[in-house]
């Protein structure tokens, strides 16, 4: 995305200008609908959560500093933490009420990779399963490297070189280009 | 150095940067580091773009109708906000108003509390001076209606030949009056005092005035074979009678 885009969403959001709602959700809605989906894994919930994050935009816009991240660094650093704060909720209910184990942020693993996500799955297929998980831990599950390692039962040393060659090849692979022209097949 | 970059890279705390995870203090670590390390700065930049890249190939096209619906909510809290603002300086003015008019009245009420004490001390001053005065005329009356009291008339010595003056003396009521009728006028400076020498000691009853109406009787206190004098003192009245100038003596 331009960063003359993001400087005028930055400026109208900032005065308080409700187009910035409309112009973030043009161009951030559907990835930031992802990532709520990638914690939730439920489209509903996801859906739910992309509202309730954007009220939190609007409400803390005045937090957002440019000098410290990337305007769509803190969407999703809202989203993900939305999204984790609602399935904490959700376990938390089920935990008291049906005593039915929901899958909870950490777990990781095959089971990530669904047959109802394979349609968005499926635009990752040049870059490796073994590299893609461990991005998946890094950047969705919020794990530590080490972390990773014990969940994954993946010794330390691999995983870093893994999480190295892996966001090496994604940006080889799929870099500012090559995504809006995936966002257009998608869109 | 290189090693403490290698160090710090090492550890997931950039990572944990990146997700928002990390502890204030942690983010303050961080940031100083991407702040004085084009490294690090340059690994953080390219993260943020490898977790834009990351995050839009897991994009879900999101339902018709979700924008209308967030952008409806957000606006009807935007709404709400101004409208919160408009009540709250709304509300703003009517206090600062009530505070303002609450002021006023406390300073008035505080101001007439004022006024009323004054005139009720005035009030009780003049009732205190009037008892007074009733009594003075009340106890003048007495001696000199009395039949025991008796009148003696005072005449000036050499210094003031012109002095008249008639003293009340009532031995049974133990009350005595001096009536000063008539004093040769004196220089600015000076001005006659009245004395009243009672068990050998000398008390001071005061400046008698010039110019009155011949009218005003003065006590005397009442001792056995008491002795009344006038002198002529300086202005303003002597603490101790000046011997030589007394014009004239009452003994009663």
């Amino acid at each position: 995305m331009s960063t003359l885009l993001e400087k005028h969403i930055v400026e109208l959001l900032q005065e308080r200008n409700d187009k910035a709602i409309s112009l973030l959700y043009d161009h951030y809605g559907d990835t930031l609908l992802g990532v709520a989906n990638k914690v939730l894994r439920n489209e509903e919930l996801a859906q739910d959560v992309l509202q309730e994050s954007f009220v939190k935009i609007w409400k803390k816009a005045d937090s957002y500093d440019p000098t410290k991240a990337k305007l769509f660094t803190w969407l999703f650093r809202i989203t993900r933490n939305t999204a984790i704060d609602k399935l904490r909720s959700i376990n938390t209910k089920t935990d008291k009420e049906i005593q039915i184990d929901v899958s909870d942020v950490y777990n990781l693993g095959v089971d990530s990779i669904r047959p109802e996500f394979m349609d968005v799955e499926e635009h990752l297929d040049k870059i490796e399963e073994k590299y893609q998980i461990v991005l998946d831990a890094l950047f969705f599950q919020g794990m530590t490297q080490q972390e990773a390692s014990d969940e994954l039962n993946i010794p330390l040393g691999t995983i870093k070189s893994r999480l190295k060659i892996g966001l090496r090849e994604l940006r080889k692979v799929y870099g500012p280009a090559m995504i809006t022209f995936l966002l257009n097949i998608i869109g | 150095m290189k090693e403490k970059i290698k160090i710090f890279l090492d550890s997931d705390l950039l990572e944990k940067y990146l997700l928002g995870n990390t502890t204030e203090i942690e983010s303050l670590k961080v940031e100083q580091y991407i702040a004085m390390y084009p490294e690090v700065r340059e690994t953080y930049n390219e993260l943020q773009e490898s977790l834009e890249i990351f995050a839009k190939l897991h994009a879900v096209k999101s339902p018709e109708g979700l924008k209308e619906k967030i952008t409806a909510r957000i606006r009807s809290e935007h709404q709400g906000r101004k409208r919160f603002f408009r009540y709250a300086i709304a509300a703003s003015f009517a206090a600062v108003m009530f505070a303002g008019a609450s002021f006023f009245f406390w300073n008035q009420n505080q101001d007439l509390q004022e006024e009323n004490t004054v005139v009720s001390n005035k009030i009780k001053l003049l009732e205190a001076d009037m008892k007074q005065q009733l009594e003075d005329v009340r106890n003048q009356f007495i001696v000199l209606n009395n039949p025991s009291t008796k009148k003696y008339n005072v005449k000036g010595n050499q210094k003031a030949k012109e002095l008249k003056a008639v003293a009340y003396i009532n031995p049974v009521k133990k009350l005595s009056y001096i009536n000063v009728k008539k004093l040769p006028h004196l220089p600015e400076d000076q001005c006659y005092q009245m004395w009243a020498e009672v068990n050998g000691e000398m008390l001071n009853l005061g400046i008698i005035e010039e110019g009155g109406d011949g009218q005003n009787l003065m006590a005397l206190p009442y001792a056995e074979n008491a002795v009344g004098y006038i002198t002529i003192e300086p202005k303003g009245g002597n603490q101790n009678p000046t011997v030589d100038n007394i014009v004239a003596n009452i003994a009663y």
